[in-house]
């Protein structure tokens, strides 16, 4: 092994050693700085990223009319072009005006924010939303949308938040269910084979007996999540050895999420 | 050093791709995984010095987008991407007399197997930190579609790369003439 490899190879295990050595606040720094440094990027991949199934969803829309509209004539055809644009339109407006009358409506201080970026790995469920500290997003914030919880705020840097689901295992929150006294912790599971995540409700009495349908809110316990908020409805319950678990099905639709409120405080 | 520079400019690029490249349903939500094609093909190609800088980086960027702190802890420290790609760079260095020859095929299978090494060593990091070992089909799927992918794109990545360093005069294989 020549001088160089050795001299190279200490150099990569100082630097190597010196960030195993981060602890978690200066692990959140290094997250939070990276995100900032990235977040041009991503906000613009996700303008693009729009625009290019926009695209998509307007060639597919021409190819539709195409075959049911042989006959009809370019000017015609831009001019349905054009209608399909509206109505693009139309839906982000209704969605805009959705979430405006929710924000006005609810009980809580919210901060609007929109999903930028999906995680890119295999094990862990977050999101990337384009509110950060200068909007007032600070760690260990609940996100929820007019349906129900989402998740909580992990790391925040001046523009950009990550937001872990409540699909993720580590995403505890403490809950209730509905017409009943039985409490319980929900988290995800580790693993997601659907497009739907499903959660678990842990630590439930044997004697739950919970019902499909029956509907899970947060129960305040814990400080994170304020009482009140939808999670999900029971899909089944099943006794175990110690305890009772019911897999609930989120109420919000993870998958497919745009718009979503952080929530900052009551009014 | 152009080339060098290139890859690290790539490496941040397909980092950010890979947030907006979607699972594949049909292959058990597996993820779509470029960087470490990028890497593993630097590794072949720049001297020992700089695939270890080239690792660093990449390792540095995993890190930055998987590490996650939660209640104060973290789960995985920073840091073990970059062993992870210094060790898996360092294997494929040392085949690079292999694809100086021309026999990039075990290079590309290589590179999913790396690739699902990678996805396999983070499971079992959470694992230890979360408990309860699982390894059901979907998990095996889920290790495995990555690595599987990755090896699918790679001789278009290599071959895509190869011409990149060929456009900026950078002599890939000095083994090359050597071994001829």
């Amino acid at each position: 092994m020549s001088r160089t490899y050795i001299i190279a190879l200490l150099i990569f295990g100082a630097i190597l050693g010196y960030f195993l050595s981060f602890g978690p606040t200066t692990t959140q720094k290094f997250k939070s700085g990276v995100y900032q440094l990235l977040a041009p990027f991503l906000t613009g991949g996700s303008g693009l990223k729009k625009q290019i199934t926009s695209v998509r969803s307007g060639l597919k829309s021409l190819e539709q009319l195409e075959h049911e509209n042989a006959a009809l004539q370019v000017e015609n055809r831009e001019l349905r072009a054009t209608s399909q644009g509206l109505r693009d339109v139309e839906h982000e407006v209704n969605r805009l005006r959705h979430a405006l009358n929710y924000r006005e409506r609810s009980v809580f201080k919210l901060i609007p924010g929109e999903i930028i970026a999906r995680d890119s790995s295999t094990w862990w469920r977050t999101v990337t939303i384009n509110r950060g500290r200068r909007d007032g997003v600070e760690t260990d914030m609940p996100v929820v949308t007019d349906i129900g919880l989402v998740g909580k705020t992990t790391t925040v840097s001046d523009t950009i938040s990550i937001v872990l689901l409540i699909s993720d295992e580590n995403c505890r929150v403490a809950a209730s269910i509905e017409g009943s006294r039985e409490q319980g912790i929900v988290s995800g599971e580790r693993l997601t084979t659907g497009m739907t995540p499903l959660l678990d409700l842990n630590f439930l009495s044997k004697q739950a007996d919970l019902k499909p349908a029956q509907k899970c809110y947060t129960s305040g316990v814990g400080g994170v999540f304020p009482s009140g908020l939808l999670i999900g409805t029971v899909k089944s319950f099943r006794v175990r050895e110690l305890d009772g678990q019911a897999q609930l099905t989120p109420a919000v639709d993870l998958s497919h999420l745009e718009d979503v409120f952080v929530v900052t405080g009551r009014k | 050093m152009i080339f060098f520079v290139l890859l690290l400019v790539l490496v941040l690029f397909a980092q950010i791709a890979e947030f907006f490249i979607p699972v594949l349903p049909w292959l058990y939500n597996a993820h779509v995984y470029i960087v470490p094609v990028i890497v593993f093909y630097g590794a072949m190609a720049l001297p020992f010095p700089l695939m270890l800088a080239l690792a660093l980086y990449a390792g540095l960027l995993l890190d930055a987008v998987t590490v996650q702190v939660i209640g104060g802890k973290v789960e995985i420290s920073t840091g073990t991407s970059i062993l992870l790609y210094g060790v898996l760079a360092g294997i494929m260095h040392g085949l690079k007399p292999l694809f100086a020859r021309g026999h990039w095929e075990v290079h590309c299978v290589l590179s999913g197997v790396f690739t699902s090494l990678i996805v396999l060593a983070q499971y079992l990091m959470i694992t230890f930190r979360r408990g309860s070992l699982v390894f059901t089909r979907e998990v095996w799927w889920q290790i495995a579609g990555p690595g599987l992918i990755a090896m699918a794109v790679a001789p278009i990545f290599f071959w895509l790369l190869q011409w990149l360093a060929r456009m900026t005069a950078y002599s890939y294989s000095p083994e090359r003439e050597r071994i001829q």
